[in-house]
């Protein structure tokens, strides 16, 4: 994705050599023309849609994200279209105020949902963490689609 | 010292004894053992280790030891925070000098498996993965693993997946601790009541040296150090209920 995020069709990286990781995913070797080193490089992947939870967006999809921003940022910018779900959706004179606080530009972005919990049962560092429980019921009403919605309707009335 | 000290505490103690001071050290997601034993190196021997958490933190103070890969205890303390791209960028240009990896089958010639138990496409278990571990063992010059079983199942000849290998240097398991030497994988050093015939036996191939084989005695200091990081024993968390 930071190739695509580049726009350019792969990129040439360090490790993986004498790993099945290399051979299952079919990469390829290249010859660095400089200095003759043979690296690998990895194919761009290039999604059609990103979806990213953040903790605080205002309407036109500028996106504050607290904690790690884990990959979604190199995700924003290698996607094709971007849509944000948001704990929290704040008034423009908020991001105004602070430009240098948003980590996703509203430009990347096609949609936004307010979501509060979005994220659960997982993490949203640092408003709430895992809920074991709820991963547990998850996966149990993951086997059947009728126990999914029931599911989804419970957790998301 | 006798055989009652927890197998749990001989590792922490043996993986901590891995660290040098002045290291810069990461560990990845589900790694509750390894950040203890970042944690007493640090209060040790190693004060000014440059601890990376896989949550982006940097030198955290977790606290009480959290359950969760994603609990904010990851980033309590630290004063920057590094997404996943920056993490993996500081480990490929060479910033990184050691890295606590988990697998599920280790082989004698210190190749991990993270991925799958059996045939790729028909796989008997499927597990996680890797995340980055196919790049990281080969850009952080000192990779040292831990594995809270010990069994011929899990120390194979051949691994069926190679998910990563490179810069293994030490393996650590509730029998004792394992060493890379000229390629391969020898025990440098057993646990207190535990016998080289005994992991010899429990190894799916040679693992002894020539030589008799030390036993591993940790400090009264770093066993009280432990205790102090980890009240509640939570690095129990990471054992099966099966013996070790």
């Amino acid at each position: 994705m930071q190739a695509a995020s580049l726009g350019i069709p792969f990129l040439p990286i360090r490790g993986l050599r004498g790993t099945d990781v290399a051979r299952a995913g079919g990469f390829a070797t290249v010859r660095d023309p400089y200095s003759g080193e043979e690296v690998y490089a990895i194919p761009r992947i290039r999604p059609d849609w990103a979806v990213l939870h953040v903790h605080e967006a205002d309407e036109q999809g500028n996106a504050r994200i607290y904690g790690s921003p884990g990959y979604d940022l190199v995700m924003a910018e290698a996607a094709a279209r971007v849509i944000l779900t948001a704990e929290r959706i704040l008034p423009a004179e908020e991001f105004a105020a602070h430009p240098e606080l948003t980590k996703v530009p509203g430009i990347f972005v096609s949609a936004i949902v307010r979501l509060p919990g979005g994220a659960a049962p997982g993490a949203c560092m640092p408003d709430y963490d895992v809920d074991a429980g709820g991963i547990g019921s998850y996966l149990a009403s993951a086997e059947s689609e009728a126990d999914l919605r029931l599911y989804l309707e419970r957790v998301n009335p | 010292m006798s055989r009652e000290i927890p197998v749990s505490d001989l590792m922490a103690v043996a993986l901590a004894r891995t660290i040098r001071d002045g290291e810069v050290v990461a560990q990845g997601v589900d790694s509750l053992l390894a950040s203890l034993a970042i944690l007493l190196a640090r209060a040790m021997h190693a004060p000014s280790l440059t601890w990376i958490t896989v949550a982006g933190g940097v030198n955290p103070d977790p606290g009480t030891l959290p359950d969760s890969s994603t609990s904010p205890a990851w980033l309590q303390g630290t004063r920057a925070i590094l997404g996943n791209p920056e993490f993996y960028r500081l480990a490929m240009r060479g910033g990184m000098d050691r890295m606590f990896l988990g697998a599920a089958q280790i082989d004698r010639h210190l190749r991990l498996n993270l991925t799958v138990i059996g045939d790729r496409d028909r796989p008997r278990v499927r597990l996680p993965g890797g995340g980055g571990a196919a790049v990281l063992a080969q850009v952080i010059p000192h990779v040292v693993v831990w594995r809270t079983r010990h069994t011929p199942a899990i120390f194979v000849p051949e691994v069926d997946f190679v998910t990563a290998q490179g810069n293994v240097e030490a393996v650590v398991t509730p029998l004792g601790v394992l060493r890379a030497l000229d390629g391969r994988l020898v025990l440098d050093a057993r646990f207190p009541g535990v016998s080289p015939e005994e992991i010899a036996a429990r190894t799916g191939f040679p693992v002894l040296p020539p030589g008799p084989v030390r036993v591993f005695e940790p400090t009264r200091d770093e066993l009280r150090i432990l205790g102090d990081l980890d009240p509640g024993r939570r690095r129990e968390l990471e054992f099966p209920r099966a013996p070790r």
